[in-house]
Formats: structure tokens, C-alpha cells, sequence
């Protein structure tokens, strides 16, 4: 980074990170993350929205290194995974937890509550059963469920309670980081906002970094610190939470935002949207040139022609656009 | 009835759902009544397990009869389809109701081309039309904004993207021109850019054809911007029918006021989301009365009564709550 803010010390640090999956025809790739650069500051929570295919869940794995990468690096508090053994691998990649949309895949039917939030301590090693026991109930009773709780199945728990068991799991190790991919999306609105709450809650009590990633642009912009906009592989733009969701410079992130629909009534909604044309092109063949120009409207011919590089327009404000100035307007 | 109102085309008069289970009869839905009006966009909305989507089917008459046992009325300008002979409801499904799914892939055939699908929903209400059928599939894929109508109709469902399937299944409803279409969450499996391209097909389509529309949704956004009216759901029971604009701003019911305050648009960053406190009842376990006093703030004694879905003073406004009219709640914190 070449600004004011520079982060000396960010805990990941993702550098031109590509993920090519090999498709079915010979020789073609399904390009899933194209080229991103970013760092997740410490204590950040860093929100990353895109639709579906964007590779958003792709990312979020290759952060915590359930994924390799085809090309570029991820650094975790300056350790390449990539680089550990397996051995430590095994150890280092504690410190980077996940959580995943669906409660119900995540957690084995057959366990006990108790049994599945002590599984992580239990394959780190080093704790005998009772403080593994306690270690558990404790993270239980920060989600809030009660060591009754944790002698039940998980089919006995609503989704909401599902979803708070899982969480406990990924804090009984203690991470610095949590990926936390979806967490809300299978949620009903009135428990929605209770996950959120308790997110807020734990990330500061145990200064977490997170990375949430999602589709919704409301759930994002409430819980970021930093949102970063994902299309076709690629960053678009990445800034400020009130920023990126309020005055947004790229023609993609205006569009999404717009897209959004307003619970207001109609005398009180913005008169003027953006409906894009069109859907997301295929990953396997992506557009040449910037990903997002088939259905900009404001493409012209030098956005086929190259990349957009990807510029810090203002200080901590990047994106990656020929054609937009960092007052918005559109030039060239 | 008010004059301004025009007489309604659907009347949904105290419609019950129950389930045939081993534990006997577990009641769904109870007491639904709602009338639709030609033209209407109505919202129906609540969260998973309000019996938003089996009261959807019951209008349809596609709940199992071994299963589910319907009671009440559902009257079609008039006509009772409760009661009508199966023969008879397959002349209303398709040409007078009609409906989309949430999941259009598994609701097209993937052996048939999209084309051969939409001009079957015709042929099967007026047969020996094949070749009408075929141009009317052509109008109705151009209707519904697929490029080359006439290239897409010979291609099969896993060519097309889920924004255009969803697309074909508007078509497909749509094809015999029917009164009503019933939307269950067509845009929830698309992403929120091809959302706003189907939501405002919808409301085009509602607006110049003159097809009412129920959409069910729990997405409160999506309402707003389509609907004319919105019926929000608690439990199996509607609990507030009232016009989307005022709703939003002044709710009557406390759990819709509690599902329009916990949207996070409306929260200042970074601090805590409203949420409703403890969850929903489960259908074996309703509580007497009011069926969301164990959750409601505003709960007193009288709450424990039977509630009705009364008349507000408002007009078109009913709600199912004793104390309504003493409260002042809360609708979406405006910008």
C-alpha cells in the first residue's frame, strides 16, 4: 500500500491469488478466483459481497488453507501455509477457523453438542478431558447454551441454535481469525439479527479478525469495517464500509447497491435503479479485458481490450476500472 | 364493502390447513381469510414455517388429500374450488390460477426443450391448438425478455442461466392468461441484480395483463418494491393485512413492526440489530390466544383471549391484535 493508512502488520495478507479449478474440457479451467490482492487488518472485520459465482466462497476457503493456490500467496501473520509441512500445518492452521452457511451439514448428527464443539480440541491434542470438557461448555456459554444444552443432539436445536453451536466451535481454539462464509443467509430476519449481535459480541472479546463473506449487501455493510466487492474472480472495489455502501465508485458496486431492494415505501425510494442486463458470464471463459464490461453500461472498447489495473483512487479506496475517476465521474 | 373497492376476483374465507400425521391432526394454518381484487399485488410474508407456502398450494388445490385436510372456503369470482370435482380444478389450475416455484430448475422437465414445456400448458387447456400453442409460446418467451425467442425455445433447461429458467416459468404460468399468479419466492434462489430484472417483469407483466399477483416472500424489500397490499403471517394465522406504503411506516401488529425493525439496512453500523426475542411456537404447542404473546412486548392479560383479524378504523387495514389500537409501534427507522 502506498497511502497514508499503511498496515505494517496486517494478520493476512492476499497477494495476486489465483485459483483455477480444471474443468471438464480439456484444457480449459474454471477460473475461480482471478487475481485478488488485500490484507485483513488485525481486529478488522472485512465483509466480501459478490453474487453467485463471484468465487467469494472460493476465496474463503483458499484463506484458510482448505484450498491451494494455482498462483499467488496468502500470507497468514506473514507464514505461508503453502510453504508448512504437514506437521505444521496442522498446528499453524488453528489459528484460522471457518464457518459455513448450513448448521446442519456442519455438525455430525450422531455426536452430542458437547462432542462436536470438543472435536477441534481434541484432535489439537495436549488438554486431558476435563478441560476439554470445560473448554467446550465455556464456548458454549459464550454463544449462549447452557451444558444442558451440550448433552443434547443436534436435531434438537432450532437452525438459529445450530448456527451458535458452530460458532462455539470455531472459537474454542481460540483463533485469530474466523472466515465466516454465509453464516446468516439460512437464517428467518428475527434470528438473523441475533447471530449478527453475537458476532459483534465475540469479535471484540476475543479481538478476532474476520472475513464475512455473503450476498447480502445490508448484512455486509452492518457488520464491516471494510467491505470488498468480488465479480467473476476479480476485486472491483474494496474501501470503507461507509464508503463501498453508501458512495460506491465502481459501475458494478452502484449497480448492486441499486439492485437491492428498499423496504420503504414507494414515495421514499430512490426513482432511479440500475437493472443490469443479463447475468454473470461463465468462469470458464471469462470476458477478456475487465470481467464486468458485458454488462456495464458504461464499457467502450479499451475495457475489452485490457485488465483494469487494480489503484488506490483515494487513500484506502481501491478499484479496479478504466473508466471512473476518484470523484465518481467517468472519463476517458 | 367500501365503494372504492372493486369486487374481489379470490376470497379466501377462514381457510384451515392440517396435516394427517401418526399423531393425529396437526393444525398448520388456521382461519386464513383474504380477498384479492383483479389487478391486486398482494405480498404474503413471514418466516419459514408460517404456512405461507402450504396456504400458496391450497389455493392451488395441490395439497395431498391423503395428507393434508383443507377446510374453509376458497372462492374464484365466486365459484367454491374446495369443493370442486379433481376433473373440474384441472380446468381452473393452469388457466385461471397458475403458479412459480422457487426453484425453477426442478420445476422444468430437463428431457424437453423450454419451448415444448410453455406450449404444453396450453395444449392441455385447449387441445388441437398445437400450432397456436407453438406461437404463443414465441409471444410469451419475448413477454418474459429472453433474446431469441425463437433460438431459445428449441434449447433445454441446463442451457439456460437460473435467472432465464425462472424466466420460462413465468412463461409457462402465464400462457393461458389466468386471473391469478401465485409467486413462491421466484427470486429467492437468484442473485439480487437478476432479482430486480424478475421482480419488475412481474409487476410489468401484473400491470399490463391485469393478473393479480400473491407473491410469497419473506424478503420484505422485494414486497415494497412489487406489492400493492402486504399479509403478514405469524404461526398459520395472518396477523396484519394492510397497503404496503402505510404498513411499512405503521405496522399495527407488534410482530410485524418487530420483523420490519430487525432489518440490519436499518441499523446504524456496528451496533446491535433488533431481533425478536424467542422463537416461534411449534404447531403442536400453540400457545392460547394470541399466538405471538410469549414474544410480544406489549402483552397483557387480554392477549390470552381468542384474537380476531379485526377491522382497524383504517381502511383496507385489519389486524389480529386486542391491543392494537393502543399502541403506537414502530415501523422501518427512515434514512
Amino acid at each position: 500500500m502506498s497511502s497514508a493508512v499503511v498496515d505494517a502488520d496486517p494478520i493476512l495478507q492476499v497477494k495476486d491469488l489465483q485459483i483455477h479449478f480444471p474443468s471438464r474440457a480439456a484444457g480449459s479451467s474454471v477460473k475461480a478466483v482471478n487475481g485478488v490482492s488485500f490484507d485483513v487488518h488485525r481486529g478488522e472485520t472485512l465483509g466480501v459481497i459478490g453474487e453467485s459465482g463471484s468465487g467469494k466462497t472460493t476465496l474463503g476457503r483458499a484463506l484458510v488453507s482448505l484450498i491451494q493456490p494455482s498462483a499467488g500467496a496468502i500470507l497468514q501473520d506473514r507464514v505461508d501455509p503453502a510453504t508448512l509441512s504437514a506437521k505444521a500445518l496442522r498446528s499453524h492452521r488453528r489459528d484460522y477457523q471457518i464457518v459455513f452457511q448450513d448448521p446442519n451439514a456442519a455438525l455430525d448428527p450422531r455426536m452430542r453438542v458437547l462432542d462436536s464443539v470438543m472435536e477441534p480440541l481434541r484432535i489439537a491434542g495436549g488438554m486431558d478431558r476435563r478441560a476439554m470438557e470445560q473448554a467446550a461448555l465455556d464456548a458454549l456459554a459464550r454463544v449462549g447454551l447452557s451444558p444442558e444444552h451440550a448433552r443434547r443432539y443436534p436435531h434438537q436445536f432450532s437452525g438459529g441454535q445450530k448456527q451458535r453451536i458452530v460458532i462455539a466451535r470455531a472459537l474454542t481454539l481460540r483463533p485469530k481469525m474466523l472466515v465466516c462464509d454465509e453464516v446468516v443467509a439460512a437464517l428467518d430476519v428475527s434470528i438473523r439479527g441475533e447471530i449478527l449481535n453475537l458476532f459483534a459480541q465475540l469479535q471484540r472479546e476475543f479481538s478476532l479478525s474476520c472475513v464475512f463473506i455473503t450476498h447480502d449487501l445490508s448484512v455486509v455493510s452492518h457488520i464491516s469495517d471494510r467491505i470488498a466487492v468480488m465479480y467473476l474472480g476479480c476485486l472491483m472495489e474494496l474501501g470503507a464500509a461507509e464508503v463501498v455502501g453508501e458512495r460506491p465508485l465502481h459501475p458494478y458496486t452502484r449497480a448492486l447497491l441499486s439492485a437491492e431492494p428498499v423496504p420503504l415505501p414507494s414515495h421514499m425510494r430512490r426513482t432511479t435503479r440500475i437493472v443490469l442486463e443479463g447475468e454473470v458470464p461463465s468462469p470458464v471463459d471469462p470476458p477478456s479485458g475487465c470481467p464486468f464490461r458485458t454488462r456495464c453500461a458504461h464499457a467502450v472498447p479499451h475495457c475489452a481490450a485490457e485488465r483494469p489495473r487494480w489503484r488506490e483512487v483515494r487513500p484506502s479506496h481501491w478499484i479496479a476500472c478504466h473508466r471512473v475517476d476518484a470523484d465518481g465521474e467517468f472519463t476517458n | 364493502m367500501k365503494p372504492a373497492t372493486p369486487p374481489p376476483l379470490l376470497e379466501v374465507k377462514d381457510l384451515s390447513i392440517a396435516f394427517r400425521t401418526r399423531a393425529g391432526l396437526l393444525q398448520v394454518t388456521r382461519g386464513i381469510s383474504f380477498a384479492v381484487a383483479p389487478g391486486e399485488r398482494i405480498g404474503l410474508v413471514g418466516e419459514s414455517g408460517c404456512g405461507k407456502t402450504v396456504s400458496g398450494l391450497a389455493l392451488m388445490r395441490l395439497l395431498p388429500a391423503e395428507s393434508a385436510r383443507v377446510t374453509g372456503q376458497i372462492l374464484l369470482q365466486g365459484r367454491e374450488l374446495l369443493g370442486l370435482p379433481e376433473k373440474a380444478m384441472r380446468s381452473v389450475r393452469g388457466r385461471e390460477i397458475a403458479m412459480i416455484f422457487q426453484e425453477p430448475m426442478s420445476a422444468l422437465d430437463p428431457v424437453f426443450t423450454v419451448g415444448e414445456q410453455i406450449a404444453e400448458a396450453y395444449r392441455a387447456h385447449f387441445p388441437g391448438h398445437a400450432q397456436r400453442a407453438r406461437e404463443r409460446a414465441l409471444e410469451l418467451l419475448d413477454q418474459v425478455g429472453i433474446p431469441l425467442p425463437a433460438q431459445r425455445y428449441h434449447e433445454y433447461p441446463h442451457q439456460l442461466s437460473g435467472g432465464m429458467r425462472q424466466r420460462v416459468m413465468i412463461a409457462m404460468a402465464l400462457i393461458c392468461e389466468p386471473k391469478i399468479l401465485i409467486a413462491d419466492e421466484p427470486t429467492t434462489a437468484l442473485d439480487v441484480t437478476v432479482q430486480a430484472q424478475i421482480t419488475l417483469l412481474l409487476r410489468e407483466l401484473s400491470e399490463r395483463t391485469g393478473t393479480a399477483l400473491i407473491f410469497i416472500t419473506h424478503d420484505l424489500g422485494v414486497v415494497a418494491e412489487t406489492c400493492t397490499r402486504m399479509l403478514t403471517m405469524y404461526a398459520g394465522e395472518v396477523v396484519e393485512d394492510a397497503p404496503v406504503d402505510e404498513v411499512l411506516l405503521s405496522p399495527r401488529h407488534p410482530y410485524t413492526s418487530g420483523l420490519l425493525r430487525s432489518l440490519p439496512r436499518f441499523a446504524r453500523r456496528r451496533e446491535p440489530l433488533v431481533s425478536i426475542r424467542g422463537r416461534v411456537p411449534s404447531p403442536d404447542a400453540m400457545p392460547a390466544g394470541c399466538r405471538f404473546q410469549p414474544r410480544c412486548d406489549h402483552a397483557v392479560a387480554p392477549c390470552g383471549g381468542e384474537q380476531l383479524l379485526r377491522t382497524t378504523g383504517q381502511p383496507q387495514r385489519m389486524v389480529r391484535c386486542c391491543e392494537s389500537l393502543r399502541l403506537d409501534l414502530p415501523g422501518v427507522p427512515l434514512p
